[in-house]
């Protein structure tokens, strides 16, 4: 009876199981059953000799379906939801509010840009603003406050550095073409704010592994705004770190952010304490 | 969405499921014409009651129509008739719970009918082998039991109703059926 031997069960098993014969074997309608289930072909077989057999049965068959019919045009199968599923694994819920705000953010930052004749010059505000956004970003991926999950997703065999920084990587991919097209608009490069913006976000991350998320993203960008500020508002031109010149420093900071992000991996397997919120 | 007769025809019932998740009614009475003639059989050889077997069987197929898209979106390499079965076990114990607030026993806690026949040495040279020799030999309700339990991938619990036993009988002969098939095997 078994379809794994390339066998089938015999047309007169079949029919004594159709008709309900209460005299089969235990063990052979045990592996009737186990077989019916795997094999197409003795299905049909059951179909066939139900008309024949067993007629009670095929008035049940047909009974079921014209009670059922007419109720299936009303409702529609419910839609699989394999995609949010996918994208659950790159986004926590809390990140979908914060992309929102992102997308406003670089809307004002250009629409300031555009405006407003003079200083705080556009470039400036922009330069100003778009190294936080992924930070903040990264805050919302990884936070006590904001995601609802978070215990949860800590708690997942997945947790650690790979799901931060997929989440990280789920941050730039929106944010930095976003910001791109802001800063195109106002007439800039994106090239200038683009290695401060990485270095920033890794900095948070590996800041975040000893403070937690939420906090570090606080401190870089207060301490960001802190040292620039003055620099935009004050003397309305872009901050002078920004330059073209600072790449070395930049890439040296981010190197040092990188091996304390690594060495300090597996603080993202735990419950941070830190329970602020923002 | 609307796919050709031949179509429907060549695809397997897992490939049903997806298009019926799709909302192709064709593909649901496809479906149904293959599988609820064997649906019904195993049922009322669990259930010696027609109308909670017709009850069951309009359950299953309203359940199938309406969460396809959860096999679809679940399972890529499940077996989607295993799928079937366990929506339709799972509705028969729904169905004998109901009936047990009505305080009516049970259909299938009836004993069942083994009258040896004729044709039991022909048949068991057919499917053979020492587990099926063992299965035979265990006690009937020992075996309704452990039918319940590994064929129809039921839970404790949902044995107890579907058999109309305490949970702690079912416990109990499970561990006495698993320990005679052990011995019968070895």
């Amino acid at each position: 009876v078994n379809d794994r031997n390339g066998t089938h069960a015999s047309a007169e098993l079949i029919g004594r199981y159709v008709s309900g014969d209460p005299a089969i074997t235990a063990e052979a309608e045990w592996a009737l059953e186990a077989h019916l289930e795997a094999c197409s072909s003795c299905r049909a077989r059951v179909s066939e000799l139900t008309t024949d057999h067993a007629p009670d049965v095929a008035a049940m068959v047909t009974g079921a379906w014209e009670a059922m019919a007419p109720t299936l045009a009303e409702s529609r199968p419910a839609p699989a939801r394999r995609v949010r599923a996918w994208l659950m694994t790159w986004a926590s819920p809390a990140m979908i509010p914060w992309i929102v705000s992102a997308v406003m953010v670089a809307t004002l930052a250009t629409l300031f840009g555009r405006m407003v004749a003079g200083p705080p010059n556009g470039d400036s505000v922009l330069f100003l603003l778009a190294p936080l956004v992924p930070v903040f970003g990264v805050a919302a991926a990884w936070s006590t406050g904001l995601d609802p999950m978070y215990e949860l997703a800590v708690a997942t065999p997945r947790a650690g550095l790979y799901l931060v920084l997929r989440r990280t990587l789920a941050v730039l991919v929106l944010v930095i073409p976003l910001m791109a097209v802001a800063s195109l608009l106002v007439g800039t490069s994106p090239v200038l704010w683009l290695l401060p913006s990485l270095v920033c976000t890794l900095t948070a991350l590996a800041l975040g592994s000893v403070i937690g998320v939420e906090g570090a993203a606080m401190g870089i960008a207060g301490l960001w705004l802190l040292i620039f500020t003055p620099q935009v508002v004050i003397d309305g031109r872009p901050p002078v770190l920004l330059g073209e010149w600072t790449v070395p420093m930049w890439a040296g900071i981010g190197t040092a952010a990188a091996v304390v992000l690594v060495l300090r991996a597996a603080a993202f397997t735990r419950i941070s304490h830190q329970h602020k919120t923002f | 969405v609307k796919r050709g007769r031949a179509t429907i025809e060549s695809a397997d019932e897992a490939e049903l499921v997806r298009l019926v998740a799709r909302g192709d009614q064709a593909a649901f009475e496809a479906l149904y014409r293959r599988t609820a003639p064997w649906l019904t059989i195993r049922l009322r050889r669990r259930c010696s009651d027609d109308q909670i077997v017709a009850e069951v069987l309009q359950e299953t197929f309203v359940a199938v129509w309406r969460a396809a898209g959860s096999f679809a979106g679940a399972s890529v390499n499940g077996s989607a008739v295993g799928w079937l079965w366990t929506i339709a076990a799972r509705r028969l114990v729904d169905a004998f719970r109901r009936r047990a607030r009505h305080a009516q026993p049970p259909p299938a806690a009836a004993e069942p009918a083994t009258a040896p026949a004729a044709e039991e040495e022909a048949l068991a040279a057919e499917v053979g082998g020492p587990l099926g020799a063992a299965l035979d030999a265990l006690a009937p309700e020992l075996r309704q039991v452990l039918r319940a339990m590994v064929l129809d991938g039921l839970s404790v619990r949902e044995t107890a109703t579907l058999l109309g036993l305490p949970e702690g009988t079912v416990k109990t002969r499970a561990r006495r059926a698993r320990i005679m098939m052990r011995e019968a095997l070895s």
